[in-house]
Protein backbone atom coordinates (compact mmCIF):
# COMPACT_ATOMS: atom_id res chain seq x y z
CA UNK A 1 0.00 0.00 0.00
CA UNK A 2 1.57 3.33 -0.97
CA UNK A 3 1.09 6.70 0.66
CA UNK A 4 -1.92 7.50 -1.46
CA UNK A 5 -3.55 4.26 -0.49
CA UNK A 6 -2.95 4.95 3.19
CA UNK A 7 -4.72 8.27 2.81
CA UNK A 8 -7.44 6.69 0.72
CA UNK A 9 -8.01 4.06 3.37
CA UNK A 10 -8.43 6.74 6.00
CA UNK A 11 -10.88 8.67 3.86
CA UNK A 12 -12.79 5.50 3.04
CA UNK A 13 -12.95 4.59 6.70
CA UNK A 14 -14.25 8.03 7.53
CA UNK A 15 -16.90 7.82 4.85
CA UNK A 16 -17.91 4.33 5.86
CA UNK A 17 -18.03 4.92 9.57
CA UNK A 18 -19.61 8.30 10.02
CA UNK A 19 -21.69 9.22 7.00
CA UNK A 20 -23.87 11.64 8.89
CA UNK A 21 -23.52 13.81 11.93
CA UNK A 22 -19.76 13.65 12.04
CA UNK A 23 -17.74 15.96 14.23
CA UNK A 24 -18.06 19.40 12.70
CA UNK A 25 -14.68 20.68 13.81
CA UNK A 26 -11.97 18.20 14.59
CA UNK A 27 -8.30 18.02 13.74
CA UNK A 28 -7.65 15.32 11.18
CA UNK A 29 -4.12 13.96 10.88
CA UNK A 30 -2.87 11.79 8.03
CA UNK A 31 0.61 10.42 7.52
CA UNK A 32 1.68 8.91 4.24
CA UNK A 33 4.91 6.99 3.83
CA UNK A 34 7.40 6.39 1.10
CA UNK A 35 10.89 5.02 1.31
CA UNK A 36 12.44 8.34 2.29
CA UNK A 37 9.95 10.31 4.34
CA UNK A 38 6.76 10.36 6.31
CA UNK A 39 4.59 13.21 5.10
CA UNK A 40 2.27 14.51 7.79
CA UNK A 41 -0.86 16.41 6.82
CA UNK A 42 -3.17 18.15 9.28
CA UNK A 43 -6.42 19.92 8.62
CA UNK A 44 -9.66 20.51 10.38
CA UNK A 45 -12.69 18.49 9.50
CA UNK A 46 -14.35 21.63 8.18
CA UNK A 47 -11.68 21.65 5.44
CA UNK A 48 -9.52 24.43 6.86
CA UNK A 49 -5.79 23.71 6.82
CA UNK A 50 -4.07 23.68 10.21
CA UNK A 51 -1.47 26.39 9.60
CA UNK A 52 0.51 26.06 12.81
CA UNK A 53 1.19 23.43 15.40
CA UNK A 54 3.70 21.06 16.88
CA UNK A 55 4.40 17.72 15.25
CA UNK A 56 5.81 15.16 17.65
CA UNK A 57 7.34 11.94 16.39
CA UNK A 58 7.42 9.05 18.89
CA UNK A 59 8.49 5.45 18.70
CA UNK A 60 6.61 2.37 19.85
CA UNK A 61 7.71 2.95 23.43
CA UNK A 62 6.31 6.49 23.39
CA UNK A 63 9.81 7.94 23.39
CA UNK A 64 9.93 11.35 21.74
CA UNK A 65 12.23 11.14 18.72
CA UNK A 66 11.71 14.50 17.08
CA UNK A 67 9.59 17.63 17.19
CA UNK A 68 8.76 19.64 14.09
CA UNK A 69 6.71 22.71 13.29
CA UNK A 70 3.69 22.32 11.08
CA UNK A 71 4.08 24.39 7.92
CA UNK A 72 1.55 26.97 6.75
CA UNK A 73 0.30 24.44 4.24
CA UNK A 74 -0.57 22.08 7.08
CA UNK A 75 2.20 19.61 6.33
CA UNK A 76 5.46 18.46 7.85
CA UNK A 77 8.04 16.03 6.55
CA UNK A 78 9.85 13.49 8.70
CA UNK A 79 12.96 12.07 6.98
CA UNK A 80 13.01 8.36 7.74
CA UNK A 81 16.79 8.30 7.98
CA UNK A 82 16.61 10.77 10.86
CA UNK A 83 14.64 8.51 13.20
CA UNK A 84 14.69 4.88 14.26
CA UNK A 85 11.50 3.71 12.60
CA UNK A 86 12.09 -0.01 12.98
CA UNK A 87 9.27 -0.32 15.51
CA UNK A 88 6.95 2.06 13.73
CA UNK A 89 6.15 5.67 14.50
CA UNK A 90 3.42 7.62 16.23
CA UNK A 91 2.82 11.07 14.79
CA UNK A 92 1.13 13.53 17.11
CA UNK A 93 -0.05 16.96 15.96
CA UNK A 94 -1.07 19.62 18.48
CA UNK A 95 -2.43 22.95 17.27
CA UNK A 96 -3.02 24.29 20.74
CA UNK A 97 -6.76 23.90 20.62
CA UNK A 98 -6.99 20.51 18.96
CA UNK A 99 -4.76 17.50 18.77
CA UNK A 100 -4.77 14.15 17.10
CA UNK A 101 -2.42 11.39 16.03
CA UNK A 102 -1.62 8.87 13.33
CA UNK A 103 0.05 5.50 13.79
CA UNK A 104 2.54 4.23 11.24
CA UNK A 105 3.34 0.57 11.69
CA UNK A 106 6.54 -1.13 10.50
CA UNK A 107 4.39 -2.88 7.91
CA UNK A 108 3.12 0.44 6.58
CA UNK A 109 6.72 1.45 5.98
CA UNK A 110 8.00 -1.80 4.50
CA UNK A 111 5.03 -2.08 2.15
CA UNK A 112 5.94 1.26 0.67
CA UNK A 113 9.57 0.34 0.19
CA UNK A 114 8.77 -2.81 -1.70
CA UNK A 115 10.63 -4.97 0.76
CA UNK B 1 -31.55 -13.11 6.92
CA UNK B 2 -32.26 -11.91 3.35
CA UNK B 3 -29.05 -9.92 3.29
CA UNK B 4 -27.23 -12.90 4.75
CA UNK B 5 -28.61 -15.11 1.99
CA UNK B 6 -27.25 -12.70 -0.59
CA UNK B 7 -23.92 -12.78 1.17
CA UNK B 8 -23.79 -16.52 0.74
CA UNK B 9 -23.21 -16.20 -2.98
CA UNK B 10 -20.22 -14.03 -2.24
CA UNK B 11 -19.07 -16.52 0.34
CA UNK B 12 -18.99 -19.38 -2.12
CA UNK B 13 -16.81 -17.36 -4.44
CA UNK B 14 -14.49 -16.27 -1.67
CA UNK B 15 -14.24 -19.53 0.23
CA UNK B 16 -11.08 -20.61 -1.52
CA UNK B 17 -9.06 -17.75 -0.06
CA UNK B 18 -5.88 -19.02 1.52
CA UNK B 19 -5.27 -18.27 5.19
CA UNK B 20 -1.94 -17.23 6.61
CA UNK B 21 -2.56 -18.37 10.18
CA UNK B 22 -3.50 -21.79 11.48
CA UNK B 23 -6.80 -20.27 12.49
CA UNK B 24 -8.10 -17.09 10.95
CA UNK B 25 -8.19 -14.01 13.13
CA UNK B 26 -11.11 -11.64 13.52
CA UNK B 27 -10.42 -8.27 15.13
CA UNK B 28 -13.26 -6.40 16.83
CA UNK B 29 -13.66 -2.94 18.33
CA UNK B 30 -16.03 -3.72 21.20
CA UNK B 31 -17.36 -6.57 23.28
CA UNK B 32 -20.71 -7.01 21.50
CA UNK B 33 -18.94 -7.57 18.19
CA UNK B 34 -16.47 -9.89 19.92
CA UNK B 35 -19.40 -11.86 21.34
CA UNK B 36 -21.22 -12.04 18.02
CA UNK B 37 -18.07 -13.11 16.18
CA UNK B 38 -17.31 -15.79 18.76
CA UNK B 39 -20.83 -17.14 18.58
CA UNK B 40 -20.82 -17.19 14.79
CA UNK B 41 -17.28 -18.43 14.16
CA UNK B 42 -17.19 -21.01 16.93
CA UNK B 43 -13.81 -22.69 17.15
CA UNK B 44 -12.96 -21.91 13.56
CA UNK B 45 -11.40 -18.51 14.28
CA UNK B 46 -9.62 -16.54 16.97
CA UNK B 47 -11.54 -13.42 17.86
CA UNK B 48 -9.44 -10.49 19.03
CA UNK B 49 -10.60 -7.59 21.19
CA UNK B 50 -7.30 -6.02 22.22
CA UNK B 51 -8.63 -3.18 24.39
CA UNK B 52 -7.54 -3.54 28.05
CA UNK B 53 -10.38 -4.25 30.49
CA UNK B 54 -10.05 -0.94 32.30
CA UNK B 55 -10.06 1.20 29.15
CA UNK B 56 -13.13 2.61 27.42
CA UNK B 57 -12.92 1.15 23.90
CA UNK B 58 -14.60 4.26 22.51
CA UNK B 59 -11.49 6.28 23.29
CA UNK B 60 -8.79 3.61 23.36
CA UNK B 61 -5.44 4.69 22.00
CA UNK B 62 -3.76 1.62 20.55
CA UNK B 63 -0.05 1.01 20.42
CA UNK B 64 1.84 0.41 17.21
CA UNK B 65 1.96 -3.27 18.15
CA UNK B 66 -1.82 -3.36 18.59
CA UNK B 67 -2.33 -1.89 15.15
CA UNK B 68 0.16 -4.27 13.60
CA UNK B 69 -1.84 -7.16 15.04
CA UNK B 70 -5.14 -5.72 13.83
CA UNK B 71 -3.71 -5.03 10.38
CA UNK B 72 -2.80 -8.70 10.17
CA UNK B 73 -6.29 -9.97 10.98
CA UNK B 74 -8.32 -11.71 8.31
CA UNK B 75 -11.36 -9.66 9.16
CA UNK B 76 -11.71 -6.37 11.04
CA UNK B 77 -15.18 -5.68 12.39
CA UNK B 78 -16.08 -2.05 13.06
CA UNK B 79 -19.16 -0.89 14.90
CA UNK B 80 -19.81 2.28 12.92
CA UNK B 81 -21.78 5.25 14.31
CA UNK B 82 -18.49 6.88 15.24
CA UNK B 83 -17.56 4.21 17.79
CA UNK B 84 -13.81 3.79 18.39
CA UNK B 85 -12.00 6.97 17.47
CA UNK B 86 -8.72 5.17 16.78
CA UNK B 87 -9.93 3.67 13.52
CA UNK B 88 -9.58 7.04 11.79
CA UNK B 89 -5.95 7.35 12.93
CA UNK B 90 -4.45 4.26 11.37
CA UNK B 91 -4.19 2.54 8.03
CA UNK B 92 -6.49 -0.46 7.84
CA UNK B 93 -6.69 -2.87 4.90
CA UNK B 94 -9.93 -1.89 3.24
CA UNK B 95 -10.59 -5.30 1.78
CA UNK B 96 -10.73 -6.82 5.27
CA UNK B 97 -12.66 -4.08 7.05
CA UNK B 98 -16.41 -4.42 7.57
CA UNK B 99 -18.64 -1.77 9.09
CA UNK B 100 -21.34 -3.80 10.83
CA UNK B 101 -23.89 -1.01 11.04
CA UNK B 102 -24.16 0.02 7.40
CA UNK B 103 -27.63 -1.52 7.15
CA UNK B 104 -28.92 0.42 10.14
CA UNK B 105 -27.47 3.84 9.40
CA UNK B 106 -30.96 5.22 8.86
CA UNK B 107 -31.66 4.38 12.50
CA UNK B 108 -28.67 6.22 13.95
CA UNK B 109 -29.40 8.82 16.60
CA UNK B 110 -27.73 12.20 16.14
CA UNK B 111 -26.58 13.57 19.48
CA UNK B 112 -26.96 17.16 20.55
CA UNK B 113 -24.25 19.66 19.82
CA UNK B 114 -21.66 20.66 22.36
CA UNK B 115 -20.77 24.32 21.93
CA UNK B 116 -17.41 25.66 23.07
CA UNK B 117 -14.68 28.01 21.98
CA UNK B 118 -10.90 28.15 22.10
CA UNK B 119 -8.08 29.93 20.32
CA UNK B 120 -9.19 32.36 17.65
CA UNK B 121 -11.69 30.01 16.09
CA UNK B 122 -14.68 31.52 17.86
CA UNK B 123 -17.56 29.58 19.30
CA UNK B 124 -18.37 26.39 17.46
CA UNK B 125 -20.14 23.13 18.03
CA UNK B 126 -19.39 19.44 17.75
CA UNK B 127 -22.18 17.13 16.70
CA UNK B 128 -21.96 13.39 16.75
CA UNK B 129 -23.78 10.10 16.69
CA UNK B 130 -24.93 7.94 19.54
CA UNK B 131 -22.63 4.96 19.17
CA UNK B 132 -23.95 2.28 21.54
CA UNK B 133 -26.21 0.76 18.91
CA UNK B 134 -26.26 -2.72 20.44
CA UNK B 135 -28.30 -1.52 23.42
CA UNK B 136 -31.26 -1.91 21.06
CA UNK B 137 -31.25 -5.70 20.54
CA UNK B 138 -32.96 -5.34 17.16
CA UNK B 139 -30.02 -3.24 15.97
CA UNK B 140 -27.64 -5.70 17.59
CA UNK B 141 -29.34 -8.43 15.58
CA UNK B 142 -28.73 -6.51 12.36
CA UNK B 143 -25.08 -6.12 13.32
CA UNK B 144 -24.84 -9.84 14.08
CA UNK B 145 -26.15 -10.52 10.60
CA UNK B 146 -23.49 -8.25 9.14
CA UNK B 147 -20.85 -10.14 11.12
CA UNK B 148 -22.19 -13.46 9.82
CA UNK B 149 -22.15 -12.23 6.24
CA UNK B 150 -18.58 -10.99 6.64
CA UNK B 151 -17.34 -14.23 8.21
CA UNK B 152 -18.97 -16.32 5.54
CA UNK B 153 -17.99 -13.92 2.79
CA UNK B 154 -14.33 -14.24 3.73
CA UNK B 155 -14.62 -17.99 3.77
CA UNK B 156 -13.47 -18.16 7.38
CA UNK B 157 -16.22 -20.57 8.41
CA UNK B 158 -18.39 -22.86 6.28
CA UNK B 159 -21.48 -21.02 5.15
CA UNK B 160 -23.94 -23.56 6.51
CA UNK B 161 -22.33 -23.40 9.96
CA UNK B 162 -22.53 -19.62 10.08
CA UNK B 163 -26.14 -19.64 8.90
CA UNK B 164 -27.16 -22.09 11.60
CA UNK B 165 -25.39 -20.10 14.31
CA UNK B 166 -26.85 -16.84 13.09
CA UNK B 167 -30.36 -18.23 13.41
CA UNK B 168 -29.62 -19.23 17.01
CA UNK B 169 -27.96 -15.91 17.86
CA UNK B 170 -30.77 -13.85 16.36
CA UNK B 171 -33.28 -15.96 18.28
CA UNK B 172 -31.38 -15.18 21.47
CA UNK B 173 -31.42 -11.47 20.67
CA UNK B 174 -35.12 -11.52 19.79
CA UNK B 175 -35.87 -13.23 23.08
CA UNK B 176 -33.73 -10.66 24.89
CA UNK B 177 -35.68 -7.90 23.19
CA UNK B 178 -38.98 -9.47 24.24
CA UNK B 179 -37.86 -9.94 27.84
CA UNK B 180 -36.57 -6.38 28.01
CA UNK B 181 -39.78 -4.97 26.57
CA UNK B 182 -41.82 -6.90 29.11
CA UNK B 183 -39.59 -5.91 32.02
CA UNK B 184 -39.64 -2.23 31.10
CA UNK B 185 -43.28 -2.02 30.08
CA UNK B 186 -45.32 0.71 31.73
CA UNK B 187 -42.32 2.65 33.02
CA UNK B 188 -42.05 5.03 30.10
CA UNK B 189 -43.16 8.05 32.11
CA UNK B 190 -40.77 7.40 34.97
CA UNK B 191 -37.85 9.78 34.66
CA UNK B 192 -34.37 8.30 34.79
CA UNK B 193 -30.98 9.99 34.97
CA UNK B 194 -27.81 8.35 33.65
CA UNK B 195 -24.27 9.26 34.64
CA UNK B 196 -23.21 9.36 30.99
CA UNK B 197 -25.01 9.60 27.63
CA UNK B 198 -24.78 5.93 26.63
CA UNK B 199 -28.38 4.76 26.58
CA UNK B 200 -30.00 6.54 23.63
CA UNK B 201 -30.83 3.38 21.69
CA UNK B 202 -32.09 1.58 24.80
CA UNK B 203 -34.32 4.54 25.61
CA UNK B 204 -35.72 4.79 22.11
CA UNK B 205 -36.42 1.09 21.81
CA UNK B 206 -38.23 0.81 25.14
CA UNK B 207 -39.74 4.29 25.43
CA UNK B 208 -37.62 5.22 28.42
CA UNK B 209 -37.27 8.79 29.62
CA UNK B 210 -33.52 9.13 30.26
CA UNK B 211 -31.56 12.34 30.70
CA UNK B 212 -27.80 12.21 30.97
CA UNK B 213 -24.98 13.73 32.96
CA UNK B 214 -21.30 13.72 32.01
CA UNK B 215 -19.76 11.95 34.96
CA UNK B 216 -16.58 9.95 34.76
CA UNK B 217 -17.35 6.24 34.72
CA UNK B 218 -16.94 4.56 38.10
CA UNK B 219 -15.61 7.67 39.83
CA UNK B 220 -16.83 9.32 43.01
CA UNK B 221 -18.91 12.32 41.92
CA UNK B 222 -17.77 15.73 43.11
CA UNK B 223 -19.94 18.01 45.20
CA UNK B 224 -20.70 20.05 42.10
CA UNK B 225 -21.76 16.93 40.22
CA UNK B 226 -24.02 15.86 43.06
CA UNK B 227 -25.56 19.33 43.10
CA UNK B 228 -26.14 19.03 39.36
CA UNK B 229 -27.80 15.66 39.93
CA UNK B 230 -30.03 17.10 42.63
CA UNK B 231 -31.10 19.91 40.29
CA UNK B 232 -31.75 17.49 37.45
CA UNK B 233 -33.76 15.19 39.71
CA UNK B 234 -35.81 18.13 40.93
CA UNK B 235 -36.53 19.26 37.39
CA UNK B 236 -37.38 15.84 35.99
CA UNK B 237 -38.78 14.08 39.01
CA UNK B 238 -36.31 11.26 38.46
CA UNK B 239 -36.02 8.64 41.18
CA UNK B 240 -33.41 6.39 39.59
CA UNK B 241 -29.78 6.99 38.63
CA UNK B 242 -28.12 4.64 36.15
CA UNK B 243 -24.39 4.30 36.75
CA UNK B 244 -22.26 3.39 33.74
CA UNK B 245 -19.83 1.66 36.08
CA UNK B 246 -19.80 0.85 39.78
CA UNK B 247 -18.63 3.83 41.86
CA UNK B 248 -17.14 3.77 45.37
CA UNK B 249 -19.73 2.95 48.06
CA UNK B 250 -19.69 6.60 49.06
CA UNK B 251 -21.02 7.43 45.60
CA UNK B 252 -24.00 5.14 46.08
CA UNK B 253 -24.59 6.61 49.54
CA UNK B 254 -24.48 10.19 48.27
CA UNK B 255 -27.06 9.43 45.60
CA UNK B 256 -29.28 7.59 48.07
CA UNK B 257 -29.12 10.64 50.32
CA UNK B 258 -30.56 12.65 47.43
CA UNK B 259 -33.54 10.31 47.33
CA UNK B 260 -32.58 8.36 44.21
CA UNK B 261 -32.14 4.65 43.74
CA UNK B 262 -28.85 3.38 42.30
CA UNK B 263 -28.66 1.02 39.32
CA UNK B 264 -25.44 -0.09 37.62
CA UNK B 265 -26.07 -0.77 33.92
CA UNK B 266 -22.84 -1.17 31.99
CA UNK B 267 -23.33 -0.30 28.32
CA UNK B 268 -21.38 -3.50 27.62
CA UNK B 269 -18.75 -1.99 25.35
CA UNK B 270 -16.52 -4.25 27.43
CA UNK B 271 -17.41 -7.61 28.93
CA UNK B 272 -19.04 -7.87 32.33
CA UNK B 273 -16.80 -10.39 34.01
CA UNK B 274 -17.61 -13.94 33.02
CA UNK B 275 -21.24 -13.25 32.10
CA UNK B 276 -21.90 -13.18 28.37
CA UNK B 277 -23.66 -10.44 26.43
CA UNK B 278 -27.16 -11.86 26.78
CA UNK B 279 -26.85 -12.73 30.47
CA UNK B 280 -25.31 -9.36 31.30
CA UNK B 281 -27.98 -7.44 29.40
CA UNK B 282 -30.70 -9.46 31.14
CA UNK B 283 -29.21 -8.79 34.56
CA UNK B 284 -28.94 -5.06 33.98
CA UNK B 285 -32.50 -4.85 32.69
CA UNK B 286 -33.78 -6.75 35.71
CA UNK B 287 -31.95 -4.39 38.05
CA UNK B 288 -33.32 -1.36 36.20
CA UNK B 289 -36.85 -2.74 36.18
CA UNK B 290 -36.70 -3.50 39.90
CA UNK B 291 -35.49 0.02 40.66
CA UNK B 292 -38.13 1.65 38.50
CA UNK B 293 -40.93 -0.35 40.00
CA UNK B 294 -39.84 0.05 43.60
CA UNK B 295 -41.90 2.44 45.66
CA UNK B 296 -40.14 5.55 46.92
CA UNK B 297 -38.50 4.88 50.24
CA UNK B 298 -38.15 1.15 49.62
Amino acid sequence: MDGQLIRAAAVAATLAIAPTGTMAHQLVVFASVDCQVVTVEAKFSNGRVAQAGDVRVLDGENTLLMTLELGEDGTAVVPLDSVDHSGGLVIEVDTGGHDNYWIVTPDDITRNCGS
Amino acid sequence: MKRFALGMAVAVLAATTGLAQDRPQIATVNYPLQYFAEQLAGDAADVLFPVPEDVDPSFWRPTISDISTIQGADLILLNGAGFATWIDRVSLPRSRVVNTSVAIEDQFIVTKSITHSHGDGGEHSHEGLAAYTWLDPTLASAQAEAVATAIAGKGLVPVEDVAERLIALQADLAALDARTAEALADVGDVAIIATHPRYQYLARRYDLNITSLEWEAGAMPSDAELAELADEAAQTGATVLIWEDTPPDAGFDAVTDLGLRNVVFSPLATANGDADFIASFDAYVTALSDALQAQPGN
